[in-house]
């Protein structure tokens, strides 16, 4: 459905998109990862036509849409990492808005309008200000505003950030939903691993303004299917001990979430003996150790060096 | 386009208080400043002739428009002159009368030279009627005569660097009225660029309105919000306090439109070349009240001799909306005649909204 052929954006001073290839089938939800400034939204930018590329083309249905943008805008929903809504407009207002500059016909956009309100859970509170809605809600609104006219394709830049867990998962039922009862394709970027693990098909990671990896969850994880995960738990963190597990031989990566400490090593390696020794030496206390298979988190820490969130 | 400017609309009513605290805030200033053209000076009077004399010399003394006098007892007249509630008080008589004053005021004088002329006027009249053998006839006749004058003069005069027409009134009523109006527009363009970072402006760039339509809707909106707050304190200003418009009120409302279309085109420009809506906070308080003082808004530009002065509030849009209002008013102008200063606030318009609408294009938020 839609092809993105090494793209690429520079500005003075910055690469901020370098060659990025990656391709969209009709009905895949695919999820483009990638830790702040990694190019996600430069990248989402481009494929949505909001910025012009440097070089490289987005190929919609086998036909460029650089020349004619119009051909991805009218089937195109964005969902913006901001709040891009009317404070003091109410929810219904907001909507009828969006669909009079989309040109839905008036008794076309009151059947919208009411079908989108049931889609994100706002009916009730359509006459309220946006400006007294909680996160979530001005989340699901924002998501609402996007679906208005039916797009075939929704592209979603970190639609879930900042709001309680209890709307998080709205906001994935309802995605989830979008795509398996209205076909709709979904391109979501996140900085939350969980999120793409339980809506993508497919997972693109962006670092640095280039896709460093691609494919299936499967696919992904099985880059690092000779390794394992050991999660230590320790009770206070010591710069001496973690100095000196960076300094072994087979720890491949390492990251700390103080008191915890996560190692990458080859499955065939017995570390652990090394483990318990240096903490001795170190008088450190270790509370627990967790030898688990590597999840798309370590996969990623693997690649970037960087946690998710950093 | 249309729900561009349907939904502005709906926010002005949600959040009417900006545009309401401008306009009451410009009608206190203009009003004030043009207090003693607005309003009649009133003067008390006391009087020992029968009520029925009285009251037609009070109807003659009100027809003027600068004094009100107003019939009280010689007791509370007095009282307010010495309290200084009134500037003068006066006791009329049949063939003269008496001005009471506690100190010298600018008013006292004007009284005393109207009260003179009302009662050399109405002497020279009892005289004639004294004289005739028929006094009804007499009266008749010069109630005739003041009716239809022997020589119809009328006054025309060129209008030239050197000779200028002041009326306070309207001077700070369209001062304020302009220069208000620059905050009213340019804080509202600048919304423009508020959505541009909120990314409403991307959302409206993806839908089927094209950008030519998003930006005619904002302006228009920009526009039409200057244009009521501007008539809307014109309304005020002819039916509440009476003002003179000189009888061109119709053509005033017609020609804020040029000074409005200059004000949206330099609002634009302004939102152009700022980085931040901070910047622009601080910028638009300076251009205007610096533009306000040097196109005349504060003060009749004819009073500034600074030939370099002079020539900076001709790159300034109040110098022309002035000149267009005062012109229309004032001197009695024609379209023709204006026609100047139309044409270089158009020009001025173009020009900033052509050159804003490209850094704005330009600009990444």
């Amino acid at each position: 459905m839609l092809e993105v052929v090494e793209l690429s954006k520079h500005y003075k001073n910055k690469k901020a998109v370098k060659g990025v290839n990656l391709y969209l089938e009709k009905g895949e939800t695919v999820g483009l990862l990638g830790p702040n400034g990694a190019g996600k939204s430069t990248t989402i930018s481009l494929i949505s036509s909001l910025v012009n590329p440097t070089s490289g083309d987005v190929r919609l249905k086998n036909e460029s849409i650089l020349r004619n943008p119009e051909k991805i805008r009218n089937i195109l929903g964005v969902v913006p990492q901001d709040i891009a809504l009317y404070m003091d407009l109410t929810a219904k207002e907001n909507l009828e808005f969006f669909g009079r500059i989309h040109r839905i016909k008036k008794k076309e956009l009151q059947r919208r309008v009411d079908e989108v309100l049931d889609i994100i859970g706002l009916q009730d509170r359509k006459k309220d200000l946006v400006k007294t809605f909680s996160g979530g809600m001005k989340r699901r609104l924002n998501i609402g505003v996007a679906l208005l006219h039916e797009p075939e394709l929704i592209i979603m830049d970190e639609p879930t950030v900042g709001i309680d867990p209890q709307s998080r998962n709205y906001i994935l039922e309802t995605v989830k939903r979008l795509n398996v009862e209205k076909n709709i394709t979904v391109l979501y970027t996140s900085h939350y691993m969980e999120e793409v693990e339980y809506l993508c098909d497919r997972i693109y990671i962006m670092d640095h303004g280039e896709v460093i990896a691609a494919g299936t969850k499967e696919e992904i994880k099985s880059i690092l299917s000779a390794e394992q995960s050991i999660a230590i738990k320790v009770e206070i963190l010591k710069g001496e001990y973690l100095q000196l597990l960076q300094a072994l031989p087979n720890v491949k990566n390492i990251s700390v979430q103080d008191p915890a400490i996560t190692l990458i090593v080859p499955k065939k390696v017995n570390i652990l003996k090394d483990l318990f020794k240096l903490a001795e030496e170190t008088k450190t206390n270790i509370i627990s150790v967790h030898i688990e298979t590597p999840t798309l988190e370590d996969v990623f820490l693997h690649l970037t060096g960087r946690q998710l969130r950093d | 386009m249309r729900g561009i400017v349907w939904a502005n609309f709906r926010m002005l009513l949600r959040k009417p208080g900006a545009f309401i605290a401008t306009t009451i805030i410009c009608i206190a200033f203009a009003y004030l400043l043009g207090k003693s053209s607005f309003t009649k000076v009133e003067v008390p009077v006391y009087s020992s002739l029968p009520e029925e004399e009285v009251n037609s010399i009070i109807e003659e003394l009100n027809k003027g428009d600068a004094f009100e006098f107003i019939v009280e007892d010689e007791k509370e007249v007095k009282n307010k002159v010495a309290a200084g509630s009134a500037e003068a008080g006066v006791l009329l008589e049949g063939s003269s009368f008496t001005l009471f004053q506690v100190g010298n005021t600018e008013n006292f004088h004007l009284i005393n030279q109207y009260m003179e002329r009302y009662y050399v006027k109405r002497l020279k009249e009892k005289a004639v009627i004294d004289l005739a053998a028929d006094s009804n006839q007499a009266f008749e006749k010069i109630t005739e005569v003041n009716g239809n004058q022997l020589f119809q003069l009328s006054v025309a005069s060129f209008s030239d660097e050197n000779q200028w027409v002041y009326d306070p009134g309207l001077q700070s009523l369209f001062g304020f009225a302009l220069f208000f109006s620059i905050y009213t527009v340019a804080f509202n363009v600048v919304e423009i660029l508020r959505e541009k970072q909120l990314g409403i402006w991307d959302r409206l760039i993806l839908s089927s309105t094209s950008k030519i339509e998003m930006y005619v809707g904002n302006l228009l909106y920009c526009f039409l919000i200057g244009y009521i707050q501007i008539a809307l304190i014109f309304v005020v200003f002819k039916y509440g306090a009476g003002v003179d418009f000189y009888g061109s009120f119709g053509k005033t409302l017609i020609l804020i439109i040029p000074y409005l279309f200059s004000i949206v085109a330099l609002s634009i420009f302004l939102t152009g070349i700022v980085k931040t809506i901070g910047q622009f906070n601080a910028l638009v308080p300076l251009i205007s009240v610096s533009f306000a003082m040097l196109g005349g808004a504060y003060w009749p530009i004819e009073i500034i001799t600074s030939d370099t002065l002079l020539t900076i509030s001709k790159a300034i849009p109040i110098t022309y909306g002035m000149e267009l209002l005062k012109g229309a008013t004032i001197s009695g102008l024609s379209y023709s005649e204006l026609l100047y200063p139309i044409s270089i606030l158009i020009l001025m318009g173009v020009v900033m909204m052509g050159i804003g609408i490209r850094l704005m294009e330009r600009r990444h938020v």
